[in-house]
C-alpha cells in the first residue's frame, strides 16, 4: 500500500492546476493519468484560447499545457502517466500501471477526470471513416496524419467548429457542417472562420446515413422539422471519406459515483455530475472535483475550478486556514464568475425556433448581419474610415475574451468588465497598426485603409493556412461568406513571432470591396 | 437483404447489438439499462459502455417515455475502464 497526501486523478488543465495550487501551499501531491502524455484535452488544442490575460488568452492550448507541466515539475509534483485509476472508495485508489495493480491510500482526493465524447448511431455509423471529432483532432495534431481528404462534420458546438478549422489547416477539405438545431452552437467567431473558408453550413439538418462498401464514400443528410423529425424527400448526398461526430461530451463521473458521491442530473452540464459546492467539495469528506467531470465547460474554467479544489484540499489537509484560505478562494471565485458571465450555454441554441425574422446574423449564418455590424461598437464610422487605416472589430457576440484590449499600444480598444462585454473602439485613437489583427484568437479583426490608393483600399486580415502567399502575388479575395468576390494583390505578409503563427496579410483590393473583403481563398493564387 | 436489414443501426459496436434488437428487448419488458445489458450484453464490451450507454438510454426514453435522468445511472462495478484480466492479482504477487 502506497500512502500519498493528495491524489489527483486526471492530468488535464483542471488536475494540473489543482496539483500546482495545492503543492504551492505545501501539500505533497501525486497525479495519475491514463494517457502517456499529460495535459488532457489541452495538448490537442493548437488554436488560441479565449479568456483574459490571467487565463493566458490568445495563447495556443498546448503551450498552456507546457506551462502547467513546467510548474508541476518545479514544484516536485509527481505525475504518474499510463496509470489508469479503475477503482476508488473514500480514500483508496486502485491504479493499473503497465499491467500491474497498485493501491494508493490518500488523505484527500481530487477527481479531475474530464469528459468523454458522445456517440451518434445511424445506418453506416460503424463504417471505417466515421470517428469522433476528438479522434480526428488526435490524428492531425498529435500524430500529424490526415484522417481523410473530404470531411463532413456533425455538430456545430465549439468542438465541431474548431476541429473543422484545424482539419482545413491540416489540408483536408470540409465539405459541410451539419447541425440539428436551427442555429450554431459554438462561438460565432469560430463559425465565421470556417464560413470565410467557404464551408457550407447545414443547420436544421442531421446525418441520415453513411454509405460505403468498405469505408465511408458518401453521407446522406436530411432536413429536420421543428420537432427534430426528418422531412422525407429532403435528402442531400455529399461525397465524403470521413465523417466526424462532435455531438457533445459526457462527464466521466464513474469514479466519483463508485466512491459513493451524490450525483445530480444536469442536462446542460452533459449528464450526471457529482454534486459539489463552491469549494469544489463533493458529498464525501476529503473528496473534491474540478473541470469537465463536474460539468462540461472550458479549459479556462477547468483551471480555475482546479485551483479552487487545490486550495480547499490544502485547507482540508491543514496547510492553509482561516482568512488566508478564504481570501485565496474568493479571488479564484471572482475570476471564475467573470469567465462564466457571458458564456452562453452550449445547449441554449436548441431553443431557438426557426422563424423567418431571426435566421439572419452570426448564430444562424456564421456571418454577422448588416444590423449586427452597424450596431457593433468595434466598427468605425464612415467618417473615420475615410481618414486612413483603422481597425474594424467584427466581434458581435458576448464571449469571455479580451486580448484585443491588452495588445493595443494606443489604448484604443476597451473591453473592461465584465470580460464578456463587446470590444469598443475609440476610433480616433487607433492608427491602424494591426497589432490587434493577429492577437485576436477569434480572428475577428481586420484593418482597412480606404486612403491606400486612388481606387484601391488596403485590407489587412489574419491568416493561418499554409502555404503563405508571396508578396506581389495576385490572389482571390473572399468575403465573410468565403465567396471569391475580386482579385487582390498581396502587399505585405507579416509573420511576427509574437503572433505565434497567425500571419497578417495586407491585400490591395478595389475600393468598393473594402468593407466586403475579409480574407483570401486558401492557396488562392490567381 | 431486406430494406430494414440494410438500414440496420448498430448501437453497441463492441457487442454488435442493433437498434432493432434493443427495441425488441424493450417490448419484451427489458426497460432499464441493466436489464438490456443482461439480455443483450450492451455495455459489456471493451469500452464498458462509454460509447453506447447514452444511446441505449435515449432509445429507452423514446420507447417508454421515461426521463433520461431516471434511465441513466445503472450500477457499475469496477472496472471503470477496460483492463486486462489478471491485473487484479498484481497486488498479491
Ligand atoms: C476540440 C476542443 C476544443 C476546445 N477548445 C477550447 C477553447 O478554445 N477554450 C477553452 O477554454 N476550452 C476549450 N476546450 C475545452 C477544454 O479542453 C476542456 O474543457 C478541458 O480540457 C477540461 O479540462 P479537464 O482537466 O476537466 O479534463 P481533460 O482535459 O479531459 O483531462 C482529464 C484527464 O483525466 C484523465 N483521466 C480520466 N479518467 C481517468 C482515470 N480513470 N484514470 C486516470 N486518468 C484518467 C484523462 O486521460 C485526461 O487526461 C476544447 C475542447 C475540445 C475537445
Ligand atoms: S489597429 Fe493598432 S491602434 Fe488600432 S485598435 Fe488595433 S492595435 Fe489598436
Ligand atoms: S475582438 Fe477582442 S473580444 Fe472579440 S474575439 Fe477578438 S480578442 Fe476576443
Ligand atoms: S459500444 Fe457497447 S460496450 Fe462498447
Amino acid at each position: 500500500m502506497n500512502k500519498v497526501e493528495l491524489a489527483v486523478i486526471g492530468a488535464g488543465p483542471a488536475g494540473l492546476a489543482a496539483a500546482i495550487e495545492a503543492a504551492q501551499l505545501g501539500v505533497k501531491v501525486v497525479v495519475f493519468d491514463e494517457n502517456a502524455q499529460p495535459g488532457g484535452q489541452l495538448f490537442k488544442q493548437i488554436h488560441k484560447f479565449f479568456g483574459s490575460r490571467e487565463h493566458r488568452a490568445g495563447t495556443r492550448g498546448f503551450r498552456i499545457g507546457q506551462e502547467l507541466l513546467a510548474q508541476t515539475e518545479e514544484l516536485g509534483v509527481k505525475v504518474n502517466l499510463g496509470s489508469t485509476v479503475f477503482g476508488l472508495d473514500k480514500r483508496n485508489l486502485w491504479v493499473l500501471k503497465e499491467g500491474k495493480t497498485e493501491v494508493y491510500q490518500a488523505d484527500a482526493v481530487i477527481v479531475a477526470a474530464g469528459a468523454s465524447e458522445n456517440a451518434l448511431a445511424f445506418p453506416g455509423s460503424t463504417l471505417p471513416g466515421v470517428m469522433t471529432a476528438g479522434a480526428a483532432q488526435t490524428f492531425i495534431n498529435l500524430h500529424r496524419v490526415l484522417p481523410g481528404k473530404k470531411v463532413l462534420m456533425v455538430g456545430s458546438g465549439n468542438v465541431g467548429l474548431i476541429v473543422s478549422y484545424q482539419l482545413m489547416q491540416a489540408g483536408a477539405e470540409v465539405v459541410g457542417l451539419v447541425e440539428a438545431a436551427p442555429s450554431i452552437g459554438g462561438y460565432g467567431v469560430h463559425a465565421a472562420k470556417i464560413k470565410r473558408a467557404g464551408v457550407p453550413l447545414f443547420l436544421g439538418h442531421t446525418i441520415a446515413e453513411a454509405i460505403g462498401e468498405h469505408q465511408v464514400e458518401s453521407a446522406v443528410l436530411t432536413k429536420l422539422n421543428e420537432s427534430f423529425q426528418p422531412i422525407p424527400g429532403s435528402e442531400i448526398t455529399l461525397e465524403v471519406d470521413t465523417i466526424c461526430i462532435a455531438v457533445g461530451l459526457t462527464p466521466m463521473m464513474e469514479l466519483a459515483r463508485m466512491a459513493g458521491a451524490e450525483l445530480k442530473y444536469v442536462p446542460k452540464l452533459g449528464g450526471h455530475v457529482p454534486v459539489n459546492n463552491d469549494n469544489m467539495e463533493t458529498s464525501i469528506t476529503g473528496m473534491f472535483v474540478a473541470g469537465d467531470v463536474c460539468g462540461v465547460e472550458e479549459a479556462s474554467s477547468a483551471m480555475e475550478e482546479g485551483r479552487l479544489a487545490g486550495v480547499t484540499a490544502a485547507e482540508y489537509l491543514k496547510h492553509i486556514a482561516g482568512k488566508a484560505a478564504a481570501d485565496r478562494k474568493a479571488l479564484i471565485r471572482e475570476q471564475l464568475s467573470a469567465i462564466r458571465n457571458g458564456t452562453f450555454g452550449n445547449k441554449e441554441h436548441l431553443k431557438d425556433k426557426v422563424k423567418e425574422e431571426n435566421t439572419l446574423g452570426l448564430r444562424f449564418s456564421g456571418t454577422p448581419s448588416k444590423d449586427e455590424l452597424d450596431s457593433c461598437p468595434g466598427v468605425p464610422s464612415e467618417g473615420r474610415l475615410a481618414k486612413g487605416p483603422v481597425a474594424v472589430i467584427e466581434c458581435v457576440q458576448e464571449i469571455p475574451c479580451n486580448p484585443c484590449e491588452q495588445v493595443c499600444p494606443k489604448g484604443a480598444i476597451k473591453v473592461g468588465k465584465p470580460i464578456t462585454s463587446l470590444p469598443q473602439l475609440t476610433e480616433n485613437a487607433c492608427n491602424g497598426c494591426a497589432s490587434c489583427v493577429t492577437a485576436c484568437p477569434g480572428l475577428a479583426i481586420v484593418t482597412v485603409d480606404r486612403t491606400y490608393d486612388e481606387n484601391k483600399a488596403l485590407v489587412t486580415f489574419p491568416y493561418e493556412y499554409l502555404p503563405l502567399p508571396e508578396t506581389g502575388a495576385t490572389v482571390h479575395a473572399v468575403n465573410r461568406q468565403g465567396e471569391r468576390i475580386c482579385y487582390g494583390q498581396v502587399v505585405k505578409v507579416r509573420n511576427n513571432k509574437k503572433a505565434d503563427g497567425t500571419v497578417a496579410i495586407s491585400l490591395a483590393v478595389p475600393e468598393e470591396y473594402a468593407m466586403e473583403v475579409r480574407s483570401m481563398a486558401k492557396g488562392g493564387t490567381k | 437483404m431486406t430494406e430494414t436489414n440494410k438500414k440496420e443501426v448498430i448501437i453497441c459496436r463492441c457487442e454488435d447489438v442493433s437498434e432493432v434488437e434493443i427495441k425488441q428487448a424493450i417490448e419484451e419488458g427489458f426497460t432499464t439499462i441493466n436489464a438490456i445489458k443482461k439480455r443483450l450484453r450492451t455495455g459489456m464490451g471493451l469500452c464498458q459502455g462509454r460509447t453506447c450507454q447514452k444511446l441505449v438510454a435515449r432509445i429507452i426514453a423514446q420507447e417508454t417515455g421515461k426521463s433520461m435522468e431516471e434511465i441513466l445511472l445503472p450500477t457499475t462495478r469496477p472496472p471503470v475502464r477496460p483492463i486486462i484480466m489478471g491485473a487484479f492479482e498484481g497486488e498479491d504477487q
